[in-house]
């Protein structure tokens, strides 16, 4: 027993370390990128300019990864639309964040509802004292109170383990590099049927554009691969020794195995890791597949303990 | 030269080891400690809302004078008691005196149909959670604690610095027990 709780312990720790790193890194890569875009812009635009170029380009990225460091969770929120859960209305929601924030000595996060019919949750934020947990209303309406401390526990353990500061910061950094990259494209698309292409400023957008396109897909590769599904399974367990009750989180997972998947457009597709479940399921967004393990898979774990 | 800066690392070394270890028996006491403040806490919340129910319960079962006794008096032996362990057993004998509350309710329709008694068994309830978890948490708190105390080379620093393995708390065996209603 001794000896399997202090292995437990070090791998937690290890996973910790191992995200804080991987966070790095990314800013590190996330800052490359745009320092390669500035040097392109300034190869497109005229050699005298590089100087004045990559210094914006450097002041530019630099406020990106503050903000993106700093306001992760609340983009993230915004992007689903979610609010400030009501202490009254959602009385039972807050009794299961504060029993398991007291189980886990975990400071207790804010928490947050997102209007939607699907049982889902996310975890958001930089580290466990800027954390936030957000449920939908369908999580509400159709868990009962066991199944919804499994799902809750799920998501501090997230927080507790550092995954919300990596994962999210690759959703922001890496997804706004995508949703960019699609409105390069789609500029191009549209002023290429107007026939305004004919300065330099056209010659930059083509540059940025392709460039964009090619790097944004690798980057949202690269996330993926580092975003592993060993982090759903770990998160599964911890959450099991939080609330000593297995069949709570596999019930909670049974009812979302049932459900049908959301709507394209209700999530963006970057935020989409973050969540407890995949909210697209199966096949409307394949790439996606790889961040979530397959939800029997998970049940089938969970019944093993 | 080179020896003098290789034994000066070695040194530094071990004195590095030795802070470690004992900021780590401290740090895991600490936790114990706030882990048992939080179980504190929650049976105090618990004790504060036990007038208002008694209010509540009183205007429709003036008879059950001796369930209400036991948890008037459970209640003030948790605020009088001086010490943490007296607390949690005071604790749990509120905890039984509440569970006998809410079995007699089941004989009063108009009780049970109350919005404030309603209220207040979601709260207590809810509460009852949240001391079993910070019972856990002790629990979880100790075990990491021994864990550091007892493996080597934890083990030797610990005889060292005169650190101990500490007691778990345990759950009263009468708690489990359902409680007796009196007609």
């Amino acid at each position: 027993m001794a000896e399997k709780e202090l292995k437990r312990r070090i791998v937690f720790y290890d996973q910790i370390a191992k995200n804080k790193r991987q966070s790095f890194f990314l800013i590190i890569a996330i800052f490359l990128v745009f320092l390669l875009f500035g040097y392109i812009i300034s190869l497109a635009v005229d050699p005298g300019f590089f100087f004045i170029i990559m210094i914006i380009s450097i002041i530019i990225s630099i406020s990106y990864i503050v903000i993106g460091y700093y306001k992760s969770d609340k983009i993230a929120l915004a992007s689903v639309k979610a609010k400030r859960a009501d202490k009254i209305k959602y009385r039972q929601l807050y009794h299961a964040v504060e029993g398991l924030t007291i189980a886990s000595g975990l400071p207790m996060p804010k928490v947050y509802i997102m209007e939607n019919n699907q049982i889902n949750a996310f975890a958001s934020g930089r580290d466990p004292q800027h954390a936030i947990i957000c449920v939908t209303t369908g999580a509400i309406e159709k868990l009962d109170k066991q199944e919804l401390e499994g799902v809750i526990g799920h998501e501090l353990s997230h927080i507790a383990n550092y995954d919300i500061r990596f994962m999210t910061l690759a959703a922001i950094l890496v997804g706004m590099i995508a949703i960019a990259s699609e409105i390069f494209l789609r500029s191009l698309w549209f002023g290429g049927g107007r026939g305004r292409r004919d300065d330099k400023a056209g010659v930059i957008f083509l540059i940025l554009g392709i460039s964009m396109a090619i790097i944004a897909p690798i980057l949202v590769k690269l996330v993926q691969l580092t975003i592993s599904r060993k982090r759903e399974f770990s998160a599964d367990a911890t959450a099991v020794k939080l609330t000593r009750y297995p069949p709570g989180l596999t019930r909670a997972l049974k009812k979302i195995k049932y459900e049908t998947g959301m709507k394209k457009g209700q999530v963006p597709g970057a935020v989409a890791p973050l969540f407890f479940a995949n909210p697209f399921k199966k096949d409307a967004m394949k790439n996606l597949r790889s961040t979530h393990p397959p939800i029997d898979k998970r049940i089938e774990v969970l019944e093993r303990m | 030269m080179v020896w003098a800066w290789i034994i000066g690392g070695i040194v530094a070394l071990i004195v590095i080891i030795f802070i470690v270890y004992y900021n780590k028996f401290v740090l895991l006491g600490n936790r114990i400690d706030n882990s048992l403040s939080q179980i504190d806490v929650q049976l105090r919340k618990r004790a504060d809302l036990v007038p208002n129910l008694i209010k509540t319960v009183k205007g429709y079962a003036k008879h059950e004078k001796s369930i209400m006794a036991d948890v008037t008096n459970a209640r003030k032996n948790l605020l009088g008691a001086k010490d943490i362990k007296g607390r949690v057993k005071a604790g749990n004998q509120l905890q039984r005196a509440l569970k006998s509350i809410f079995a007699i309710a089941e004989n009063y329709p108009q009780l049970k149909a109350n919005e404030n008694f309603l209220h207040l068994q979601k709260e207590l309830s809810a509460i009852e959670d949240k001391v079993a978890y910070a019972r856990q948490f002790y629990n979880d708190s100790i075990l990491s604690y021994n864990n550091s105390v007892k493996v080597f080379p934890g083990k030797m620093f610990a005889s060292l610095y005169g650190v101990k393995v500490k007691p778990y708390l345990e759950i009263p065996a009468e708690s489990r027990a359902v409680p007796k209603v009196k007609f």
